[in-house]
Order: structure tokens, then C-alpha cells, then sequence
């Protein structure tokens, strides 16, 4: 027994300091129900991107749905990105503390999340019909549904990638709009170079020899998209590359490199300072520009294009890679937060002034098929005519795999073909087989 | 008595057993369940993989690169940061004046975010950087981050950098420690001013010096933030370390039983290394008489 005592010192001392480490909160118990008032009160907990626009507009909209409910309380809190959102996520759904819905979900990780049985099929809710009517988004989210026939994630918005060129650089070369095909790029890359030498190049982005898989997202994809008429490059456990089109686009990539007009070395804002005259260009960059290089002014000193594509096809069908990310309901959450979350997102979509509210403040396209059509959203194409090439190719853009592994498949393009390619290591064809062979070996 | 003692005894010594099982020895077994399994800390249901996850790791070309990425901050880091620290030691131990001054603001760095000082790293090696403009006029066009010996070289003198501070202190301690009478009765022997500091100072601050290699060598095993701030482990995998291997494979792909794998091979790893590295410094100290 005595030998026992200091055992027992000790793990009653651990239980003390564990219990002191608790927040006393468990994370069903935070997103629970409340019947403290009479009526049953259900709250759910809203994650939030973590930045202060997207918080804001949730909070006041979860404020609004509160006054006409009753029944719900909706706690929204910004995603805490240590060290990124989807890690926090995870660890919030690991340590059974996830939220009930949360924003800024791509549809990789949602890809991951429902693999993981994380995430409720929204499809199977009801209400859910009737978001995709309200909200005229019939033909945005087809390309959505996942290779379960289940969709997951409800996009708010989907951002089709455009190319930026300098168009200031472009008038002095002779240039009065961007090249639309692979021979036009390449003819512009021949003058740059030989008016500029070493001081300018076509494509300046560090990030075009880095293998990390998002990368892709913003060069081969936009490209490949361009290229291929939308084929999906994966489709769930199956490689469905097309090859003519990819071994296009990482010949056109190599002929770049052969021209000297690639930068792939760490370089500071090479687009807004001109060291490279073509980029990826997201509507959450004019914000910036416009605070930090006013000089950059649509239509005088950049335009925007969609992805330029190989001479055999024609430029006006080009498609272009969908940044988009949605909203998804967490499994962990019970059947009465589900429902609650998604008869708020239900009340949200009924009013497309809640998308022009968002568009307005955050600049990205909401979801939707009628966005250039609809009168709630011209004032506001109107007064940011930069915005308009975005909302003209909303359908026009293809949302990234739902393949749980877009991780490591990502990587593998960048490590056996893209960056290669980009470094003069590897022949296009050459890289193309390499690519698809690992990738086949990763699907397996 | 004796019992009584015996009760003391683990009382006080409760606090450290208590934070050992909490935050040593508890993730440890966790770590080593997770590394067995295929879960991902979500899903409903998992299954035992044996050690499969550890064939895989051993077979990972990621993870050959993250080891012997060890070893090679290891012989840029170590020699650099260790000698710099000697010297801005000596230089302010000799100092009459703002002796603790000079120290904290060599000490600074080391309370610097890594996030901050890898940006702004990666703003002096941007190809439009006066730095490199500079460099190319007089023909010298580097590719900082894009070559894997320069990007190795790079990580390693922020490391320095940030770490000289630190380890200056500790050997500022250590040549504090040393007897004036000492340097003043090997003058009388004769011992020249150009012999005074490796006939003198090196030997007796082999304690001091002792403690800083085991640290720094320690460093080098968990090298993150600048390799993730500046690199990613690129370029392919040439800046590639355990602990980016290790976030990539938990945060990135979600494959909690692997990466807990490659976490128990990094900690074995770094258990042989910095015991056989013990070894040799002891060694070291006893031929040349120093213990």
C-alpha cells in the first residue's frame, strides 16, 4: 500500500493538471441545443474564412436570419489558420470539436472530408432543391457532384482563373490586345525578348518550378482546362488525362523555357512591377493593386484573357480552371444543426441581393448561372468593369478534382512533368509519360 | 525516515513525471498507435496496418531526402553558427563597456519570428533585389532558393544567424567562468598572446562549447519554419527535412498513421545521432585532456 501512495500522488496530481487544461467545454456541447428559453433553440457554430470581409458578411447575415428565427442561434468564428485552415479543421474534427457548417472549403479537401465519412451529402437534406433553383445555379454545380453521385459542398463562389498581361508592355511591342493562341504568345515572347533582354519575361513567377500541389491550380491547369476542352484530368480513382492536349501544353511551357521567356527564381510582384508581363490574375488581387499599385488600371495598363490554347483551337471555346470554394455541413453535428444550417443557407440564397452583397465586398463571383444577366449584379459589373470577364466565364470554368489524394496528385504533376519542364530537366513527351505513369501508380 | 524521504522524494519530483506523461510519454504511445493504423484522426473506422507505414517510409524518396538533408544543414549550420558565436563571444567578452548590451542585441534574432525573417530573406534574394542586381552587373547570377546547394546554404545562415545570439551567451558564460590568474600565470609560463586562446580559452570552455554543439547539432532536427516559409523542401526535395515531411503527410495529406511512422523514424534518427555525436565530443575532449 505504501509503495502505492506515490503512484497515486502523482495521478491524482495528472488528473488535476489535465482537468485545469480543459476548457470545460466539449465540442458537442458547444454546438448543441438550448431549451434555457421555453422554445428549443438550436445553435449552430459557423466557421468563417479566416478573413475579417467573408466574417463580417456572415455574422451580419447570421444576425439578420436570428431576427426572423427565433429557434436558431448562429455562432460565427473565423477559421484559425495554424498553420493552415484545413489543418485546423481537421484537428477541430479529430478532437470531436468541429463546427456545425463551415465556408472555404475546396473540393479536394472536401474530397478528403467526405472520404473520412466528415461531411453530410447536402443532397440529402431537405431544402436542398430548392438552394439550387432559388439561386439559379443548376448548371454551375453539375460539375460538382462527386464521383459518388452526392454533392458535398455548396460553392459560394466560383472564380474562373484569368490570365493578366501587361498591356502597357504589349502596346510597346506592337500589341493592341492580348495573343489568344499558343504561335501569338510565342511571337510576343520573340519581341520581349529582344527588346528587353534579361530586364523582362514573359511568364515571372517562382512558383512555376515549386511542386507544391495547389501550385498547379494556377499554370497547368488553367492551361491544360484551355487546351482540352474542360476534360477532367482525373475523374474519382481514374486517370483521364487528355494527352494530345497536356503534351500541348507542356510543349508550349518548353518552348517558353526555350525562348528565355520564363523566370522561375524568387522574384517580388514580377507582374505589378513588370519584370514579367503575363500571370494568373484572381479578382481578389484588384483590392491589392489598388492600395498598393494604383498604377495598374484595367484596360490601360493590364487586360484580362481567358487561358490562351494550342493554334488547332479556337481561342472563343477556351476554359479555364475554377478557384472556387463552398460551404460544407459537418457529420459530427447533430440532425437538428444540420437542418438548421442548411435552412439558413436556404434563407441566405432565397435573396440574390445576399450574392450581390457578397460580390460587392469580397469581389469574388458568386456561384451562379446568372450572374451577367441577373439586374442585381450589373450595377456592381458596372461600376468594376474589371469584374465582368470573370462573371462572363463563370460557366466556363472547371472546378479542381474530388479525388481525396489531390494532394500527392498535384505534387506528381509538378515534380514529374510541370516543373521539370519549366527547368529544361525533361522532354514534354517525355514528362507527360512519366507524369501519367506515377499518377496511375498514385491512383492505385 | 526513510519513508518519509522516500514521499518527498516523489512529490518533488512530481511535476516533471507528471509533464512527462502528459507530453512525452503519452504522445509517444499515441504516436506509436496511430503509426500502426491507416487512420486519419477522422474517419469513423481505421484499420491495423502492422508496420507497414514504416516499410513505406523507408522506401519514401521524400524521406531518404529528409534524413540526409539532416546531415548536410548539419555541416553547414554547425561549423557556421559555432564559430560566429565564438566570435561575437570573444569580441564581447573583451568588451569594458555595454558588454550585456551588445549581448541582447546579438540575442535579438533569436526571438525573431522565423515567418518574418525567412520573408524578408525571400525579398533580398528576389531576382529584381539590388542585392542581385548587383551581383549580375559584376556577372554573378545566382539562383538563391532555385539550386539545391545554394537554397541548403541559405536555410542554414538564417539558422545561424538567429541561433549566434543565443549560443554567444552561452559562451559568454563560459568565458566569463575562466580565471583571470589562469591567462596571467601562462604569460609568466611564457604562452604567447597568438597561443592564449587554443592553448587557454578552447580547452576551458569546453563545457560551454560542449552544451551549444548538442544544441545545435539538436537544431538541425527540427528545422521548420524557414524551410516552409522559403523553400517548401525544394527545390525538389533538396531542403526537405523531418519536420516538413512530417507536416506535409498529417496536414497536406491527411495520412496521420504515416506521418506518425516518419515522426517515430525522425526521433530515432535524431535519439542515434545526437548519442553517437555525444560520443564523439567526449572523446574529443578526453584526448585532448580537456575533461
Amino acid at each position: 500500500m505504501k509503495k502505492k501512495t506515490p503512484i497515486l500522488l502523482t495521478a491524482v496530481a495528472a488528473l488535476g493538471m489535465l482537468s485545469a487544461c480543459s476548457t470545460g467545454q466539449g465540442g458537442q456541447a458547444q454546438t448543441g441545443n438550448n431549451s434555457s428559453n421555453g422554445g428549443k433553440v438550436t445553435t449552430i457554430e459557423f466557421w468563417a474564412a479566416p478573413n475579417p470581409t467573408q466574417q463580417a458578411y456572415w455574422q451580419e447575415l447570421a444576425k439578420a436570419y436570428e431576427a426572423t428565427n427565433d429557434k436558431v442561434k448562429i455562432n460565427v468564428s473565423a477559421i484559425k489558420e495554424s498553420p493552415t485552415s484545413e489543418a485546423s479543421i481537421q484537428s477541430a474534427i479529430a478532437a470531436k470539436s468541429a463546427p456545425t457548417i463551415s465556408e472555404n472549403i475546396n473540393r479536394g479537401f472536401a474530397a478528403q472530408l467526405s472520404n473520412s465519412k466528415a461531411l453530410v451529402p447536402l443532397d440529402t437534406l431537405e431544402g436542398y432543391d430548392e438552394i439550387i433553383q432559388s439561386r439559379s445555379m443548376t448548371k454551375t454545380i453539375e460539375p460538382w457532384k462527386f464521383a459518388d453521385g452526392h454533392q458535398y459542398v455548396l460553392p459560394i463562389y466560383s472564380n474562373p482563373m484569368l490570365f493578366g498581361w501587361r498591356l502597357d508592355v504589349l502596346k510597346e511591342l506592337g500589341y493592341n490586345e492580348p495573343p489568344k493562341t499558343y504561335s501569338e504568345v510565342l511571337e510576343v515572347t520573340k519581341k520581349l525578348k529582344a527588346k528587353y533582354g534579361d530586364k523582362k519575361f514573359l511568364w515571372a513567377k517562382p512558383d512555376l518550378a515549386d511542386p507544391t500541389a495547389w501550385k498547379r491550380w494556377f499554370d497547368f491547369y488553367m492551361l491544360y482546362d484551355a487546351a482540352s476542352n474542360g476534360n477532367k484530368f482525373i475523374e474519382g480513382d481514374k486517370f483521364t488525362g487528355d494527352e494530345k492536349a497536356g503534351t500541348a501544353v507542356l510543349t508550349f511551357v518548353d518552348n517558353l523555357r526555350k525562348e528565355n521567356g520564363l523566370l522561375s527564381r524568387q522574384v517580388t510582384d514580377p507582374f505589378e512591377n513588370g519584370t514579367g508581363i503575363f500571370t494568373d490574375v484572381g479578382p481578389w488581387t484588384f483590392t491589392t493593386w489598388a492600395a498598393k499599385y494604383p498604377n495598374l488600371k484595367f484596360n490601360e495598363t493590364f487586360a484580362l484573357s481567358m487561358p490562351p490554347v494550342p493554334d488547332d483551337v479556337d481561342p472563343a471555346q477556351s476554359k479555364t480552371f475554377a478557384d472556387t470554394k463552398g460551404l460544407v455541413i459537418y457529420a459530427s453535428s447533430t440532425k437538428e444543426q444540420q437542418q438548421a444550417a442548411l435552412d439558413f443557407i436556404k434563407w441566405v440564397y432565397s435573396d440574390a441581393k445576399n450574392d450581390a452583397k457578397w460580390f460587392e465586398q469580397t469581389n469574388l463571383p458568386p456561384a451562379r448561372d446568372d450572374l451577367s444577366t441577373n439586374d442585381s449584379f450589373k450595377v456592381i459589373l458596372d461600376e468594376k468593369p474589371q469584374l465582368k470577364p470573370y462573371a462572363d466565364n463563370v460557366p466556363n470554368a472547371v472546378p479542381p478534382m474530388d479525388n481525396a489524394k489531390y494532394n500527392d496528385l498535384q505534387t506528381i504533376i509538378g515534380e514529374q512533368a510541370f516543373n521539370k519542364v519549366v527547368k529544361g530537366e525533361i522532354a514534354p513527351t517525355e514528362g507527360w509519360a512519366a507524369m501519367k505513369a506515377a499518377l496511375e501508380k498514385a491512383l492505385k | 525516515m526513510d519513508q518519509r524521504n522516500n514521499k518527498l522524494g516523489w512529490l518533488f519530483t512530481s511535476p516533471y513525471l507528471i509533464y512527462s506523461l502528459i507530453f512525452f510519454f503519452g504522445p509517444l504511445i499515441w504516436s506509436f498507435f496511430l503509426s500502426i493504423t491507416d487512420w486519419d484522426l477522422i474517419a469513423p473506422t481505421f484499420n491495423f496496418v502492422g508496420f507497414a507505414n514504416f516499410m513505406d517510409a523507408l522506401q519514401d524518396s521524400s524521406v531518404h531526402a529528409a534524413f540526409w538533408n539532416t546531415y548536410k544543414f548539419m555541416m553547414i549550420f554547425v561549423p557556421l553558427v559555432i564559430v560566429l558565436a565564438i566570435g561575437v563571444a570573444v569580441l564581447v567578452h573583451g568588451l569594458h563597456r555595454f558588454k550585456s548590451l551588445f549581448l541582447i542585441g546579438f540575442f535579438l534574432p533569436y526571438l525573431s519570428s522565423g515567418v518574418v525573417s525567412a520573408l524578408i530573406v525571400k525579398g533580398l534574394l528576389s531576382y529584381t533585389s539590388p542585392v542581385n542586381v548587383s551581383l549580375r552587373s559584376i556577372g554573378l547570377d545566382i539562383n538563391w532558393l532555385g539550386s539545391p546547394f545554394s537554397a541548403l546554404c541559405v536555410v542554414g545562415a538564417i539558422l545561424a544567424w538567429k541561433f549566434t545570439g543565443y549560443y554567444a551567451l552561452i559562451i559568454t558564460s563560459g568565458l566569463e567562468s575562466i580565471d583571470k590568474e589562469v591567462y596571467e600565470a601562462a604569460a609568466i609560463d611564457g604562452v604567447k598572446d597568438s597561443q592564449r586562446f587554443w592553448r587557454i580559452t578552447l580547452p576551458l570552455l569546453y563545457p560551454s562549447l560542449y552544451t551549444t554543439l548538442i544544441l545545435a547539432f539538436g537544431v538541425t532536427f527540427g528545422i521548420f519554419t524557414e524551410v516552409y516559409q522559403l523553400t517548401g523542401g525544394g527545390p525538389g526535395h533538396a531542403t526537405n527535412t523531418w519536420q516538413m515531411e512530417i507536416f506535409k503527410q498529417a496536414f497536406q495529406n491527411m495520412q496521420v498513421g504515416y506521418a506518425s511512422a516518419v515522426a517515430l523514424l525522425a526521433s530515432v534518427a535524431t535519439f542515434i545521432s545526437i548519442f553517437v555525436i555525444r560520443k564523439i565530443l567526449e572523446i574529443w575532449g578526453k584526448r585532448n585532456g580537456w575533461v
